[in-house]
């Protein structure tokens, strides 16, 4: 029966092919557009991803990383009180202008780390050492500062330009997650961070803090919370604050949504429609099956076995073809592409719905289906 | 079997296989980089934290000028050791050496004075005398025996205001040596000078922000550590504690308790920005340390840690201090 199946559904080949195709096409489209769109999340959420520390600790009103509500300087020394927390060092964020030699300026993230420790540092580093940063007016930046302030002639270690009308050198060049406002970042001391800044009356704008090994993180993180009053989030936590804010707060999410709904939609109509006419051309095949004595059950799983077998055929390709646009489009980071495992799993599953909506239409026919027809 | 004979079953394995090596080998998500020095945490299970600097075990003493004045000498270099009343500045006293001079000229002709008036007294009182010692009073008229006493007396009181004329003369005198004594400025106690934030030729006045020197005693140094007012509960008297100096966690200096300020404080800011800012308010805890074998200088930032018995204390749910009107 199965061999059967296959049969009829290879042997005709201008119908497989088009079926195939609008599996692939629809399978591909929402790959590459739902891995777009969560390049795009992770670009957004790269404030935090790109330090990769357990705890964030800020105002517990704050919204997403960049917006950012000053505290009290001593709050440093309330998270250390709080049992569980292993250590907790400041972190200054705020906004810059750099100006260059030659006149021109750019906005800039001014990141400042502790002193002594460097926590939140760029895990990797193109040029330089990080340890420079504790030498005087030194600063480092990432490799967006230079692809967006004029290039590696212009921004290269050594050059010395101005954030708020103070000198800073380059002494690195950092390897970082893109920020998804394409702003570059600046790496200073949290000492030379704050003298950069402009003044305020508080400069701390996160603690940064890791729970002890034997502790859980989110209890640790709910004892800060409850023992300061301020707002104590995991990494994950934050960044899923800062995804929920950039859905709310831009089209993004509607915009992809769409595309990707449509692509489900096209896809489930094609397949539905051509599958539907696969069936109905070769209905006299399958009434002479029905009089030859198999049940609608058997017919049934004949054709969910046909949708399936194109449905998983057309998935590989289609994701195969996905995977090759983001690998050749999105090699060097310019374009957020973000393939992966749960996406895929999501893929297949919406494709299985198409399928089995396609088949069962089929299976409606079918089951109506008189064996006398075979005489017609 | 007839599914192995097509290529595009072929095509959708090479597809899953290919999307498979990518995504494994895409970067996962690397652990947080190693720190450069161990961040400082508390070796106790559950602390109080607190931020701290080093100070002088006596407080330093900010050194100001009596008046203001020009500075004509500086008699001391930073590290230098001093004893009680030993002179550190010298300031402009040209104008009371010549005041002085004028004084101390006043005394003579005043003493001068005295002299005189006792001559004339002694004239008057011989010539009374002989007045007096006449047998026959028809010989001196009574006229002039009465002139004479009273001009005796007369010059008896002129001369008590002579004298007083000569102390008023020695104490103007003393005025000027003692306020001239007092533009050299002294040790009020014996200690090192840490800071000389003065030059001969500048122009001192009192209440400035920066004192003219700084003295203190940096034999003995004591940790003053800054308890935010909201954990203030938290502090046990008596407990121990350490402290780390700034960018060096590995080495913990260990702290006995002194005593609590009775009296919060507001924190400043020590960010090295000349506008001060005041922020939270913070309990003052004094620890003294014995002298690690690394060095450790007065004015040093440390991170301190307090220890805390059990975690029966614990803050009430504190409200954002920044909220408060």
């Amino acid at each position: 029966m199965n061999y059967v199946a296959l049969k009829m559904l290879f042997g005709d080949r201008a119908k497989y092919l088009m079926l195939l195709c609008g599996l692939t096409f629809c399978v591909m489209l929402i790959v590459q557009q739902g891995s777009i769109f969560w390049g795009l999340m992770i670009w957004s959420e790269s404030g935090i991803s790109n330090l990769n520390v357990q705890i964030w600790v800020t105002d517990p009103n704050i919204s997403q990383v960049a917006e950012v509500k000053p505290i009290a300087p001593t709050t440093v020394e309330r998270v250390r009180s709080v049992p569980g927390v292993e250590w907790a060092v400041p972190l200054y964020r705020g906004v810059g202008r750099a100006r260059l030699a030659n006149g021109e300026y750019h906005q800039i993230t001014l990141m400042g780390l502790d002193a002594s420790t460097l926590i939140g540092r760029p895990a990797h580093m193109e040029e330089g050492r990080i340890e420079d940063l504790r030498t005087p007016d030194a600063v480092v930046v990432d490799q967006w500062a230079v692809e967006r302030m004029g290039g590696p002639e212009v921004i290269k270690v050594g050059t010395i330009f101005e954030i708020n009308d103070r000198k800073a050198r380059i002494v690195g060049i950092a390897h970082v997650q893109k920020d998804f406002q394409n702003i570059p970042s600046v790496y200073a001391t949290f000492e030379r961070a704050t003298a950069y800044a402009p003044p305020e009356r508080r400069l701390l704008s996160y603690v940064l803090a890791k729970a002890r090994d034997n502790e859980p993180v989110e209890a640790v993180t709910e004892r800060i919370a409850e023992q300061t009053g301020l707002g104590a989030f995991t990494q994950e936590e934050f960044g899923w604050k800062t995804i929920v804010w950039v859905l709310k707060n831009t089209g993004i999410g509607i915009n992809f949504g769409t595309t990707i709904l449509l692509g489900f939609i096209v896809g489930m109509a094609i397949a539905g429609q051509t599958f539907y006419l696969f069936t109905v051309e070769n209905l006299k095949q399958f009434g002479a099956l029905k009089a030859m004595g198999a049940s609608t059950f058997a017919l049934a799983r004949m054709i969910i076995l046909q949708a399936f077998t194109v449905g998983i055929i057309g998935f590989g390709i289609g994701i195969g073809l996905a995977t090759l646009f983001g690998t050749l489009a999105a090699s060097k980071g310019q374009l957020p592409f973000s393939e992966t495992w749960p996406l895929l799993w999501i893929v297949f599953g919406s494709l299985l719905a198409i399928c089995t909506f396609s088949a069962s239409i089929s299976i409606i026919k079918l089951a109506k289906l008189e064996p006398a027809i075979v005489f017609r | 079997m007839i599914v192995l004979t097509r290529l595009s079953v072929w095509a959708s394995l090479v597809g899953l296989l290919f999307t498979t090596w990518i995504l494994m080998a895409a970067k996962k998500q690397e652990p947080m980089p190693t720190p450069i020095e161990p961040p400082p945490t508390s070796p106790y299970a559950t602390t109080v934290a607190a931020s701290g600097i080093i100070e002088a075990e006596n407080e330093n003493v900010r050194i100001a000028p009596p008046a203001a004045g020009l500075i004509t000498k500086v008699f001391v270099k930073v590290g230098d050791q001093v004893d009680l009343d030993a002179p550190l500045l010298q300031l402009d006293d040209r104008e009371l050496r010549a005041q002085l001079a004028v004084r101390q000229a006043a005394i003579a002709p005043a003493e001068a004075r005295i002299e005189e008036q006792r001559n004339r007294l002694e004239d008057l009182q011989v010539q009374y005398k002989r007045l007096q010692a006449v047998h026959d009073r028809r010989a001196v008229s009574e006229d002039d025996v009465k002139r004479t006493w009273y001009a005796m007396e007369a010059n008896q009181r002129v001369l008590v205001r002579n004298e007083a004329d000569l102390i008023q003369a020695v104490a103007q005198r003393d005025e000027t040596k003692i306020l001239l004594e007092r533009l050299t400025v002294r040790a009020p106690r014996s200690g090192t000078v840490l800071q000389v934030n003065v030059r001969a030729g500048e122009y001192a006045t009192p209440g400035a922000a920066e004192a003219l020197l700084l003295l203190g005693e940096t034999h003995r140094l004591q940790v003053r550590a800054d308890v935010d007012e909201v954990n203030a509960p938290l502090v046990q008297a008596g407990n121990p504690g350490v402290a780390y100096l700034k960018g060096s966690t590995k080495q913990a200096i260990p702290l006995t308790f002194a005593r609590i300020e009775p009296y919060i404080v507001p924190k400043k800011s020590l960010t090295g920005d000349n506008t001060e800012r005041v922020d939270t308010r913070v309990l003052q805890i004094i620890y003294h340390f014995a002298r690690p074998p690394f060095p450790v200088y007065a004015g040093q930032q440390v991170d301190v840690f307090i220890k805390r018995d059990g975690g029966a204390a614990t803050p009430p749910p504190a409200q954002e201090p920044g909220k408060a009107p």
